[in-house]
């Protein structure tokens, strides 16, 4: 049995392959397919890339419909069941408020500025069918980066799957999907970072077969007067939700535990009560960096 | 979205997501065909009792008609990385008594006459079939052998499945050909033959459509080619072409109900043929998920034929064909039962309870009541385990 790391940056991150695989042609092979996979999701989805298909998207808001292929359709489909099933806190729409918030500056924007952004948000003026997609006014955007990086992993793990690895961990920025286990422990070895002190592991876990996600970046924020704003938008207000600043999920979809996560986020305290109710195992950190969840140490 | 208590919310938000995840390209790749991980051994029995003939429609005080014990065992196991074989093995014992023929009484009433209870079968069927999985379907190879005192049959089958490149769409298709072998057991009423044979060979095409995100629809077209001995051996007035051609046309609709947790099923079948019987299948069942271990599945299934074109009541033996067997009569029929699943580990057991009842009223056809028509009970039992 070879062990295989493939350290490499994509989507913004530094990434990694952890592989156990029977020889090296066969890591050379699968890592090829993951990285291509996750590569073409980049190119595909990236609003920084003129030709991606979010640009298009972007560029035609007020305009025509623009055509999407089954991926793309799908990908909508999702958010559009994230946004129904927390009650339109998550929202694709919502990237335009950081036209307002710039987080290098300690400085609160103007209230009149967020006000002049906030009719752009609006996930119900997304005008979709299976074939095209319409942001119904100028000005709008959209930004799947909120769901194409966790999906991401696991399109990775599942080419990983299909050239023939039975072992192998990817991991997106800590968004992480574990193929099948290591040879000789129940789980992959991973490590929920501190959201204050990034060297520091809140919680360590051996994950199962399934995927970890991760949403808060404790760091990315502004202190003005003494009151920390964190990036998290709230789509209706425009301003950053309070209660949590980090939240880990386990599921068998990244995609879904990253959702879980960032809803959430977005619910603010509720999120606690939000994630017990949901059913899978979870970790919250609070405003005060106080853990919560199932896997929170004891 | 409102005003759900924490139970309802969780499981309804985690399927949401979940279902709604899975229908994307990367996890449907990740769903390619693949053989089953581990191997799966089932055991099954099946009770089928008829009901007694009464003494109004036979002559005579009325007698006990078909039992049937069923007993099944089934194999099914991985071998390297892309292939599974299967054995199934099923042994049945037939006893009881089948109409004979149809006579009229003193005052005109069509009577069965039945065979008398002393005909005893058993069956042992014994089916290989090994399957290979590739990225975008799988294909299968099946040989089945029956054996039974009077009946002898060799079948083989393949088939094969391809999906569309966006997970979204299978198409389906699969041939077979059979070889029976007649020798009709002596002694309890004359037989039509000493010996005799027919073959069989049927094709059918299908496709399936992935819809919505909770729906599913699927079209499918068969046609089947007898050739040989069709006459039933053992039925006084029965003599039947040695040709018969028939063409099934189907479709199914399956919708998930995510508040319900449960799913609908919706199938219809026409079979058409060139013995001129037509008839109508119409299957509902309800697939309710109670909890992660328990699935109770009620359905209801609605039948209805169009008699054969020599078919008569009380046969009519002047002619080239003709018989009397109320299975080629015009009839109706409803089955109504209830299917339950409960996983427990690595076992499930699977309990299953359905009783038929026919009529020729119930029927969309008109035609003459065959007094051999048949009601019955069907129970089931088994019981499978997962080698994991």
């Amino acid at each position: 049995m070879l062990r295989v790391d493939h350290d490499f940056r994509a989507m913004g991150g530094p990434g990694r392959l952890r592989l156990e695989v029977t020889g090296r042609a066969q890591a050379d092979a699968a890592i090829a397919a993951a990285l291509a996979e996750v590569g073409r999701l980049e190119r595909k989805y990236s609003r920084y890339l003129e030709d991606s298909v979010t640009t298009r998207i972007n560029r035609a808001a007020g305009a025509d419909p623009v055509s999407i292929d089954a991926e793309t359709a799908g990908l909508l489909d999702y958010a559009d069941t994230v946004w129904r099933e927390s009650d339109g806190l998550f929202d694709l729409t919502s990237g335009v408020l950081r036209r307002a918030w710039d987080f290098s500056a300690d400085r609160l924007p103007a209230q009149a500025d967020i006000d002049a952004l906030l009719p752009l948000v609006d996930w119900q003026a997304v005008e979709r069918d299976a074939q095209t997609v319409r942001l119904a006014r100028p000005g709008m955007e959209i930004d799947l980066g909120g769901v194409v990086k966790e999906y991401a992993a696991d399109a990775a793990a599942a080419q990983l799957r299909d050239a023939g690895v039975a072992a192998a961990l990817v991991d997106l920025a800590g968004d992480m999907v574990a193929v099948g286990t290591p040879a000789d422990r129940p789980g992959w070895p991973v490590g929920i970072r501190h959201p204050a002190q990034r060297q520091q592991a809140i919680a360590a876990l051996e994950l199962p077969p399934g995927a970890l996600a991760s949403s808060g970046d404790y760091e990315r924020c502004i202190t003005v007067d003494g009151r920390r704003y964190g990036h998290v938008l709230d789509p209706r207000s425009g301003w950053p939700v309070r209660g949590l600043v980090a939240v880990s999920v386990l599921a068998p979809q990244c995609m879904v535990a990253g959702s879980a996560a960032t809803v959430a986020l977005l619910k603010g305290a509720q999120g606690i009560a939000w994630l017990d109710a949901l059913g899978l195992p979870w970790l919250a950190v609070d405003d005060d960096l106080q853990c919560h969840g199932t896997l929170a140490r004891a | 979205m409102s005003a759900r208590n924490g139970n309802g919310e969780r499981h309804t938000t985690l399927l949401a997501l979940t279902s709604s995840a899975m229908l994307l390209p990367a996890y449907q790749g990740a769903q390619a065909d693949a053989p089953p991980e581990y191997t799966e051994l089932g055991l099954r029995y099946s009770k089928y009792k008829e009901d007694d003939i009464p003494g109004r429609k036979s002559f005579g005080s009325g007698s006990e008609r078909y039992d049937i014990d069923v007993a099944q065992f089934h194999l099914l196991a991985p071998v390297a990385d892309s292939w599974s074989v299967a054995l199934d093995v099923a042994w049945e014992d037939m006893s009881g008594a089948s109409p004979w023929f149809v006579g009229e009484s003193a005052d005109g009433d069509p009577r069965v006459i039945m065979s008398g209870a002393s005909i005893e079968d058993t069956r042992t069927e014994v089916s290989v079939n090994t399957r290979y999985y590739y990225d975008r379907g799988n294909a299968g190879l099946s040989y089945t052998n029956s054996d039974e005192d009077d009946y002898q049959s060799d079948a083989v089958s393949l088939d094969g499945a391809f999906n569309s490149a966006d997970g979204m769409r299978t198409y389906a298709a699969a041939i077979s050909a059979s070889w029976d072998d007649i020798e009709p057991t002596q002694g309890a009423v004359p037989t039509n033959t000493l010996q005799d044979d027919k073959d069989i060979r049927s094709a059918w095409i299908g496709v399936s459509q992935i819809v919505s995100k909770r729906a599913i629809v699927r079209f499918g077209l068969s046609y089947t080619y007898r050739d040989g001995f069709l006459t039933d051996p053992y039925k006084n007035r029965d003599s039947r072409p040695d040709e018969r051609k028939e063409w099934t046309a189907s479709a199914g609709y399956r919708h998930f109900f995510q508040q319900q947790d449960a799913a609908l099923h919706v199938d219809y079948r026409y079979f058409d043929d060139d013995w001129d019987v037509v008839s109508h299948t119409l299957d509902l069942s309800w697939h309710q998920n109670v909890n992660d271990q328990l699935q109770l599945i009620p359905f209801l299934r609605y039948y209805s034929q169009d008699e054969a074109e020599f078919f008569d009541v009380v046969a009519d033996t002047s002619q080239r064909y003709y018989a009397d067997d109320y299975r080629l009569s015009a009839f109706g029929a409803f089955t109504y039962g209830l299917r339950l699943r409960r996983e427990l580990g690595n076992w499930s057991l699977n309990l299953a309870g359905e009783r038929y009842k026919s009529d020729e009223s119930w029927g969309l056809y008109s035609g003459d009541e065959a007094p051999g028509l048949v009601d019955y009970w069907r129970y089931s039992l088994g019981v499978d385990y997962v080698f994991r």
